[in-house]
């Protein structure tokens, strides 16, 4: 049995049944080997099928079988478990014949650079209903390539009593050196997410720094990761019983565990912080256009998009999305990253070649120096 | 592992073309990506591609620095987390092989049936044992063994705890065999001639389940060089090892060549415990039972 481990999309920033589904997924190491092979494939004429190729257990199956019996076409749904196979598919043969992708933020400019992706026709598409934070950021000016589905943060969850008061990242990294909380922390597995605080901190921006100064930055991580119990998935009930008082986390996941243990609290530490969007996006050489642009259609309904939240947990774009939730939703704010939540104070990763490298091999030391 | 004298039958073209169907499945899967991995580690990184060149800077980078740190300690950890399994191995193998006569196909069965099951599956049952407020802690609590929460998860002695667990099986299997097959006569002779039951075993059995020992250090020793899941989930993904390292060059980093160096320098390592393991039962014939 091999499975593969790499950069967690955040949204399997919980031991949850899709990081199972995830983990139990063939080991996708022989893309990057099958690529080399000058495939026959051929790319499938227009069949009126639907080819989306997305995360495990990434749409409510209600709504698919509901689009189905709608149109007649069943989505034929094939699954990744990160970015990166994600890339090395679209850029190999096999990569041929998807018709819809759902690429997160960060690669969306990798994807289209290689041109991968194909510009999409907004006139077919009903952005004004979405929420306009989401649209037109930095990761992908002007929606060019990519529609927001769904988004989440990088944020914090501690015990107060423990901790004490978190507001800032540099509150955060001070906390470790805490006796009581030192051996009880979590940090995020992606190089972004546990370099990136320490940049903001210094007032650098983490898609500009260089090589060096994320090395660095990265350098003052690792000098503290002797006090970090766990880079791995966080398991909701490890914070809820005190064995984590202290974790990196998504606002979903955070949810799941001040929903255990409500003296909990959740923060989105300043300056600033992430914005993950995982997005639809069309491959340059989808064959079922029309198929692709309707099903787009169709996820962009508000009770679609409502449903959707429901389902997986993280809130879809759609503008005014809270006030749709039924009443007895329990702690709904944190769905959409609690109170106060200000989006210019969030910013997205973006995959660079340049310093990618970088981030992952400081990360892999930091990983090794807590062992 | 063992040579056997079998009589020989005439080969002909039909066995030749039975032969011939396997071979090609070898050659078209395992021995052409193989290939693509020992050409791919001369090259040079395109991100996501490789630039075929004949350059040992990959080897450099691999063997050096925190890279060859992390194939030393993978090397350190397989050999001491397979020692352990072969410690915990041989005891129950041996009592299977004496002691058992009746019920020994039942408890070979209950030996193997768990390795049956999903490896993933077995590895968050133990996570959900170990974990706080879990069954572990609440029976070593009962037996005053241990006081308060149990804080063994996301520790390397979890990780070692999962290693032993997860090979356990293969390692008594290989080792059962050989201990069955030793003829009773030897070791009724050994001690007609005087010898105590320690010397018995430490003159005729140890050196005569030899292959066995062998068998269960590959068995065991390989698989863990390139473990990824147990680190992961019962080792809070901490201290690196090679596993992690060689997908996250493939996968995150989009750096073939460096991956695909790192990853012919474990087959080398994986080469050199199988010579070393066929020295350790050269010269070694059956014993005819």
């Amino acid at each position: 049995m091999t499975t593969t481990i790499k950069t967690r999309h955040p949204q399997f920033a919980g031991l949850s049944r899709r990081t199972l589904l995830a983990l139990l997924g063939a080991a996708p190491a022989t893309a990057a080997l099958s690529a080399a092979f000058p495939g026959a494939f051929r790319a499938e004429a227009a069949t009126g099928a639907l080819n989306v190729y997305s995360w495990p257990d990434y749409f409510s199956t209600d709504n698919l079988a509901a689009y189905a019996k709608k149109t007649g076409v069943t989505p034929n749904i094939s699954t990744y478990d990160s970015n990166e196979t994600l890339f090395a598919k679209l850029n190999s043969p096999a990569g041929a014949g998807f018709d819809i992708v759902i690429p997160s933020s960060s690669w969306i400019q990798q994807l289209a650079a290689k041109g991968l992706l194909q510009e999409l026709d907004h006139s077919r598409l009903n952005l004004a209903s979405l929420d306009q934070d989401l649209l037109n950021r930095d990761y992908d000016p002007g929606n060019k390539y990519s529609i927001p589905k769904d988004w989440g943060l990088l944020g914090v969850v501690y015990d107060p009593e423990i901790v004490g008061t978190i507001e800032t990242w540099e509150d955060f990294f001070k906390a470790f050196e805490k006796s009581e909380v030192s051996g009880k922390i979590r940090m995020s597995d992606s190089g972004w997410e546990t370099i990136g605080p320490q940049l903001w901190i210094e007032g650098k921006d983490w898609n500009t720094a260089t090589s060096d100064e994320i090395r660095a930055a990265g350098e003052k991580v690792k000098a503290l990761a002797k006090h970090v119990k766990s880079f791995s998935g966080l398991d909701p009930n490890s914070v809820a019983n005190g064995s984590i008082v202290l974790a990196q986390t998504n606002q979903g996941t955070a949810r799941a565990i001040i929903g255990l243990n409500p003296k909990l609290k959740w923060v989105v530490p300043g300056p600033f912080s992430e914005l993950w969007v995982d997005n639809y996006a069309i491959p340059k050489s989808a064959p079922n256009l029309d198929q692709a642009y309707d099903f787009l259609a169709y996820q962009l309904q508000p009770e679609v998009q409502l449903s959707e939240t429901q389902y997986i947990g993280f809130p879809a774009a759609l503008a005014g999305l809270e006030a749709k939730l039924p009443a007895d939703t329990k702690n709904a704010d944190l769905i959409f990253g609690g109170k106060g939540l200000d989006f210019k104070k969030l910013t997205s990763f973006v995959v660079d070649p340049a310093t990618i490298g970088t981030y992952l091999q400081v990360q892999t030391e930091i990983q090794a120096a807590a062992g | 592992m063992t040579t056997l004298t079998r009589p020989r039958f005439a080969t002909g073209a039909a066995d030749h073309i039975v032969a011939a169907v396997p071979a090609l499945w070898l050659v078209a899967f395992f021995l052409a990506p193989l290939g693509f991995t020992v050409v791919f580690s001369f090259g040079r990184n395109l991100f996501g591609g490789v630039e075929l060149a004949f350059t040992f800077d990959n080897y450099r980078t691999a063997l050096t620095g925190f890279n060859g740190t992390t194939l030393l300690r993978t090397i350190i950890f397989a050999a001491s987390a397979s020692a352990l399994c072969l410690a915990a191995a041989y005891p129950v193998a041996y009592f299977l092989a004496r002691h058992t006569q009746r019920r020994r196909a039942l408890a070979v069965v209950l030996i193997l049936v768990p390795y049956f099951s999903s490896f993933l599956i077995r590895i968050m049952a133990l996570h959900m044992l170990m974990s706080r407020g879990g069954f572990a802690e609440s029976v070593l609590n009962a037996l005053y063994l241990h006081s308060g929460p149990l804080d063994v998860l996301d520790t390397q002695l979890a990780v070692f705890i999962g290693m032993v667990y997860a090979y356990l099986p293969i390692a008594i299997v290989p080792l059962f065999v050989v201990l069955d097959r030793i003829p009773k006569p030897l070791l009724e002779a050994s001690r007609d001639l005087g010898a105590s039951r320690f010397k018995t075993f430490v003159f005729v059995t140890l050196p005569l389940s030899r292959p066995g020992i062998a068998t269960a250090v590959l068995l065991t020793a390989v698989p863990m060089l390139g473990e990824m899941v147990i680190p992961k989930l019962l080792g809070g993904s901490k201290g690196v090892l090679m596993g992690q390292a060689i997908s996250s060059q493939f996968l995150q980093s989009q750096n073939y060549p460096l991956g695909a160096a790192m990853a012919v320098l474990v087959l080398l390592v994986i080469g050199v415990i199988v010579v070393l393991l066929a020295r350790l039962t050269k010269g070694f014939a059956e014993v005819g039972q």
